[in-house]
């Protein structure tokens, strides 16, 4: 058995060896070798990936864990730095490192030629590396450091560009939003600290906790507490996974190259929220209330971003909003106590977003840099490879049957209707949600691959197919997004190999939340008809409203009017609420209250100064006068004290 | 032994530096580096040994009091790293003004040199009146190397830094007078007991008349009219020893001057609490309007002090270690961010942050070095400033949600003006950058900002390095007392 | 005669008088530092003259006083025209109504 911590380890060794490689490298005018480089950022992603493998396979059902050390020890707080390696994080980890590894190998063509090569391989590698500690980490502060160190890599690779000041002004706005998020999280730890010591943060202490409350009937005590830590840890989510209020940076996020927003941004780093609510699933099945918010969150967020979705002309933004809009499904599935089910569609969405993503890349890539799908346009016959991976992806998204999204969102929909609050309307709108979607994507796809090409002429002169590091990852996961939601079909009988792995994570809680949960029974099928004819429908619509001319593009790719409003409603939210108010504070303080203490501070000076002018107006300027003041003063003194007889 | 060697050598070593040559100003600089990096072995070992003290020597007696005056000195778990952390500071400024003074250089180590033994001698004094001459010595030295060395409003800096500490000083002078000839000793002991033994309506004006020096050498709101221009006016390397240490001793002075004595005075305490937590909120939300690259820098510090400030007054069992690695991880990466800046300022012959831009593609290495600093100083996991954030928030936390949800804010708002001043320094178009004749950060300060930047990690991953001496307290006692019959004999 | 003390005193009252309106009066600053040093030499003689009245053995003490006093006016007389040089050298003026600089 290979130690748990080898899987960071790995990306962590690479890091520093990228970073020694951009350094040292800095100097030189044409920079370090691509191909040794490259070789180096792909190797250490798909040695962790190996040893994820390897552990997966003689894994036994209640995990491994593994400690390597204390990291705090004071008098009050212990937190140890351990590793747990559970069915959970194993499912965690085989799509990080593995989509991580695809990517990687994706980046070395997306990549080519570009200046900072190595410095991009090392985020990446960085980046990996703070993921695994997330999904690995045996107590909330060090997932709290993987959760911290993805938004920061976010930052790094959102403004990797740095010479254009938009590029890092996205990765500021993303760090920023993700802090307001982070500090959630830390003051939800800080409630479980005050429950039951830091002991808590550890998630078997947490569970046994609970359970052991649970069962001694003390648990009412801690309610009001658990409860507020389950809302703070729940905002923490918002911030990481987008979702509604602080949704805003992940649209701007897509300033970064196509494979960041690819790995970080679609498949990977914003679902650590989902992971996070599944990993505590013992404690939010205690809290239902909260639970609810999340649901409610979760379906508005899914509404807004597709109806964002329709709005964009930026193919990498349509994607965004679609990431946004599909996070809402996973915690949608998470409010009705379904995580195995919002995994699961974490699972299956990591492979046909990443190859969306990924053929987006490819179609920037071969446009050089074009992203406005109004120029875009019948792409299909000069890229086919490329529409295939994008049309899979496509299919996926929109749960076509038997394509990956099909299983997981199909199962959304059922739990939603099978045992949420108000299950046939919350049903209803995540069914439309489901019909907008197919919307926006087939609108993607026909505005990229049908038609006629709209945009310019130089570019179409070199429009190709990716170089086969790139289109072999795309390949790869275009397969994924085709057949990963066999791992749980519900329609085929014994195929249910994904929610066993689960079960002994969150089995528990959800078998918790349904006592008492009288289900209405409903035949899958029933489900599975209407979720088909959603997407159809959907198709259907795209087809009509979509597939004619599409006016010339006039200006930058944002959305106009109404599409603006809406689409930019929760900037105009975080402005007014956050902005303006800091602004308007920071104003008080600096104009106002420094210059009143200022000015008290020279007044004090200033009557200091005045009384020292008015003693200063006996120091004459002839010397010999001030002599003689001297010398009267001494006589005077010497009268006094003979009068006096000194005892003055 | 080595408690006086820690506080008298440097003093040694300015005289030393007197005598060498200034037109030399290599070998100097290589002497002055090298003695200070005598220091800081010093006191690396020193916190190895742990707590100690000195036997006491008699001074002299104050007129008017019965009181004797005592040079004696002791060490204990945080004052151990802050010794530290002024050695192995004023050892980073010396090697980062290397280049920047020429035959001056000679008179900048001197200043360093006294203002190193006047800081650790405030660490380590354990008599009141001790304290207050190495508290008050401290001022002199800065305030020459502001007016010698800094911008171009050196001269008011200096003054105002100097009236304004001295002035906030004066107080705590007559109340330390007081105490003395009411009581029987300069030690926290006997000026307790004098404490307690005043009349009812001088209480409240001792304990202010202490608070308000230690209030105005943090500084904190609103006695932070020197910080920003003096900090800002000071040369980048002695800008780092004054945030990185010497205010430092304010935080200081409250733990083991204030506390102390004035035990009685819980609900004063309370409202020193909040001034911190509104200092840390101001002094963020000044940074983010701040247009100078070092005032920013200054005002992120008092920032950071506030929250410092504002957990030891929550007297939690984690404050102690929440404060002292806090301190530690902010001495480490505000220094190692000052004498970055100045190495901006050079390259970019501004300190207005519209005037910077573009360093990181001019200069990859020093863009690395700026922007780990700045996300050190962001308090991100696996840095030292998060485990402190993080235990200050603890602390916080007990008193009740509000204290912690005001820090949990200033974390946001650092956040934002960390990130534009990163933003602002290091990128944008290349070209806003002036043609200078030195773009490249020497190799010689690269390494040097990079061991701070290394101690960062390493405590960040291992803080029970640091708090490990804290813990020592109890045992070392012993060693103590073996240390004290030693000397005896 | 005995010599009596109030004598004394008053010729030393009378030096110290014309000293004492040198030093005010004149404004060349040699006359001024002549000035001061007859004062001194003054204040030396009335120190002598009460010395006298004492009993024998502290009267001896009393007159050894004066010895030091001149020692250090010596000393302070040289480092006093030191100092005038060197303000005559950059003021170019033995005018003492010239030298104002230190005034704040």
């Amino acid at each position: 058995m290979i130690p748990l911590w080898l899987i960071p380890l790995f990306p962590l060794v690479g890091t520093i060896v990228l970073a020694i490689i951009a350094l040292s490298s800095s100097d030189s005018k044409q920079g370090p070798a691509e191909s040794i480089t490259g070789a180096v950022a792909v190797l250490f992603p798909i040695l962790s990936f190996l040893s994820v493998v390897t552990l997966s396979v003689g894994m036994p059902v209640e995990g491994i864990r593994g400690t390597i050390g204390t990291w705090i020890d004071t008098a009050a707080i212990q937190v140890n730095i351990g590793f747990l390696f559970d069915g959970l994080s194993r499912v965690m980890l085989l799509f990080i490192t593995g989509i991580g590894s695809l990517i990687a190998i994706y980046s070395v063509g997306y990549m080519h030629k570009d200046r900072s090569f190595a410095r991009f391989f090392a985020y990446i590698n960085l980046f990996l590396f703070s993921m695994t500690i997330l999904v690995l980490g045996d107590s909330l502060l060090l997932t709290f450091l993987g959760w911290e160190g993805v938004g920061l890599c976010s930052y790094l690779l959102i403004g990797f560009w740095h010479t254009d000041l938009k590029n890092t002004k996205a990765g500021n706005k993303a760090f920023i939003v993700n802090r307001v998020g982070d500090v959630g999280f830390l003051l939800g730890m800080l409630c479980l600290v005050s429950i039951g010591g830091s002991a808590l943060l550890s998630y078997d202490a947490l569970n046994a906790w609970l359970l052991n409350a649970l069962s001694l009937g003390s648990i009412s005590n801690a309610m009001p507490l658990l409860s507020l830590a389950g809302l703070l840890f729940f905002f923490g989510c918002t911030g990481k996974s987008a979702q509604i209020p602080l949704l805003t940076w992940l649209p701007d996020a897509m300033a970064g190259p196509t494979p960041v927003s690819a790995l970080i941004h679609a498949a990977t780093m914003v679902t650590s929220g989902v992971y996070l609510l599944a990993r505590l699933s013992n404690l939010f099945v205690l809290i239902p209330a909260v639970l609810n918010i999340v649901l409610f969150v979760g379906l508005l967020t899914a509404f807004w971003a597709a109806i964002a979705g329709l709005f964009q002309n930026d193919i990498k933004k349509v994607l965004a909003y679609s990431t946004i809009s599909q996070l809402g499904y996973m915690f949608m599935a998470a409010g009705v106590a379904a995580f195995d089910v919002s995994i699961f569609h974490v699972f299956t969405h990591a492979f046909f977003k990443a190859a969306l993503f990924l053929g987006a890349g490819a179609v920037i890539h071969s446009l050089t840099g074009e992203q406005d799908m109004r120029r875009m346009g019948g792409l299909l016959k000069k890229m086919p490879l490329t529409s295939l991976v994008m049309i899979f992806g496509f299919l996926a998204i929109i749960g076509f049957p038997g394509f990956a999204g099909f299983w997981s969102k199909d199962l959304i929909l059922e739990r939603l209707y099978v045992s949420g609050p108000m299950g046939p309307y919350v049903y209803a709108i995540a069914l439309l949600t489901a019909v907008i979607t197919a919307v926006y994507m087939g609108r993607l796809i026909i505005m990229t691959f049908f038609g006629k090409y709209r945009g310019s002429k130089e570019n179409e002169a070199h429009i190709h197919e990716a170089p086969a590091s790139m289109l072999i990852p795309m390949l790869l996961l275009s397969v994924g997004s085709a057949f990963a939601g066999f791992l749980w079909a519900g329609l085929i009988p014994g195929a249910e190999f994904f929610r066993e792995m689960l079960a002994p994570v969150v089995g528990a809680a959800q078998s918790y939340a349904m006592l008492g949960h009288t289900a209405a029974h409903l035949s899958p099928w029933i489900f599975a008809a209407l979720g088909t004819l959603a997407a159809i429908i959907g198709m259907l619509i795209a087809w009509y409203l979509f597939m004619r001319p599409v006016p010339e593009a006039k200006g930058g790719s944002e959305p106009q009017g109404f599409g603006a409003s809406w689409t930019f409603a929760f900037d105009k939210l975080h402005e007014y609420v956050g902005i303006i108010p800091t602004k308007v504070v920071a104003w008080l303080l600096d104009v106002v209250v420094n210059t009143i203490i200022m000015k008290a501070q020279w007044l004090t000076g200033g009557i200091i100064e005045i009384l020292g002018d008015g003693i200063r107006a006996f120091q004459v300027r002839k010397v010999r006068l001030q002599a003689a003041l001297s010398f009267i003063g001494m006589a005077l003194i010497t009268i006094l004290v003979l009068i006096y007889g000194g005892l003055l | 032994m080595w408690l006086h060697l820690l506080v008298l050598a440097p003093f040694v070593a300015a005289l030393l530096m007197v005598v060498t040559s200034g037109f030399d100003s290599k070998s100097t600089s290589r002497i002055a580096i090298l003695l200070g990096t005598v220091f800081t072995v010093f006191s690396i070992r020193l916190i190895s040994v742990g707590s100690i003290a000195t036997t006491p020597i008699e001074w002299f007696t104050l007129p008017g009091t019965s009181s004797t005056i005592y040079y004696s000195l002791v060490s204990n778990g945080i004052s151990v790293w802050l010794v530290f952390l002024s050695c192995f500071v004023s050892l980073i400024a010396l090697i980062a003004a290397k280049d920047s003074f020429g035959i001056n250089y000679k008179n900048f180590a001197i200043g360093i040199f006294a203002l190193l033994g006047a800081m650790n001698g405030s660490f380590l004094a354990s008599d009141a009146v001790l304290f207050f001459f190495f508290f008050e010595a401290m001022v002199l030295p800065a305030a020459v190397l502001i007016a010698a060395y800094g911008g171009l409003d050196r001269k008011a800096a200096a003054m105002n830094f100097a009236i304004y500490t001295l002035a906030g000083s004066a107080p705590m002078a007559l109340a330390l007078w007081y105490l003395l000839s009411v009581g029987e000793g300069s030690s926290v002991v006997h000026l307790t007991m004098a404490y307690q033994s005043a009349p009812e309506s001088l209480k409240f004006i001792l304990f202010a008349s202490f608070a308000l020096a230690f209030l105005v050498k943090t500084p904190l709101f609103p006695f932070h009219g020197w910080q920003a221009q003096a900090y800002a006016e000071a040369p980048a390397p002695l800008s780092a020893v004054l945030t990185g240490v010497m205010s430092k001793v304010g935080v200081f002075g409250f733990i083991f001057w204030v506390i102390p004595v004035f035990n009685a005075a819980e609900s004063m305490m309370n409202t020193i609490m909040w001034i911190g937590l509104f200092t840390a909120v101001y002094g963020a939300l000044m940074a983010i309007r701040a247009t100078d690259a070092k005032n920013l820098l200054a005002f992120s510090s008092m920032g950071h002090l506030g929250l410092a400030v504002a957990g030891i007054f929550t007297f939690s069992t984690t404050m102690p270690s929440a404060v002292l690695v806090l301190l530690v991880a902010h001495g480490l990466s505000a220094s190692a961010q000052f004498v970055l800046t100045g190495i901006a300022e050079r390259f970019a012959c501004s300190r207005d942050l519209k005037q910077m831009g573009g360093l990181a593609s001019r200069n990859p290495m020093f863009g690395f070095l700026f922007g780990f600093a700045g996300i050190a100083a962001l308090a991100v996991p696996g840095t030292a400033g998060f485990i402190g954030e993080f235990l200050i928030l603890i602390s916080l936390w007990e008193i009740g949600p509000l204290p912690a949800l005001v820090a949990g804010v200033c974390l946001v708002l650092s956040a934002v003006y960390m990130l534009r001043f990163i933003q602002a320094v290091l990128f944008g178009k290349a070209d806003q950058v002036k043609e200078t004749p030195c773009h490249k950060i020497s190799s010689f300060d690269a390494a040097a900002v990079g061991i701070l930047l290394v101690l960062l990690v390493v405590f960040g991953v291992k803080p029970n390095l640091i708090t490990d001496s804290l813990n020592g307290i109890v045992e070392n006692e012993v060693v103590a007392d073996m240390e004290v019959s030693q000397d005896a004999n | 005669m005995e010599l009596q003390a109030s004598y004394i005193q008053i010729v030393a009252l009378a030096l110290f008088t014309i000293g004492l309106a040198v030093t005010l009066t004149r404004r060349n600053v040699f006359f001024v530092l002549m000035g001061i040093e007859l004062a001194l030499n003054a204040v030396n003689l009335s120190l002598i003259g009460f010395a006298k009245t004492l009993p024998a053995a502290a009267s001896v003490a009393g007159q050894i006083l004066p010895l030091f006093t001149i020692a250090v006016a010596a000393a302070e007389a040289c480092v006093g025209l030191a100092m005038i040089i060197l303000i005559f050298k950059s003021q170019e003026s033995v005018d003492i109504d010239n030298y104002s600089n230190m005034k704040g």
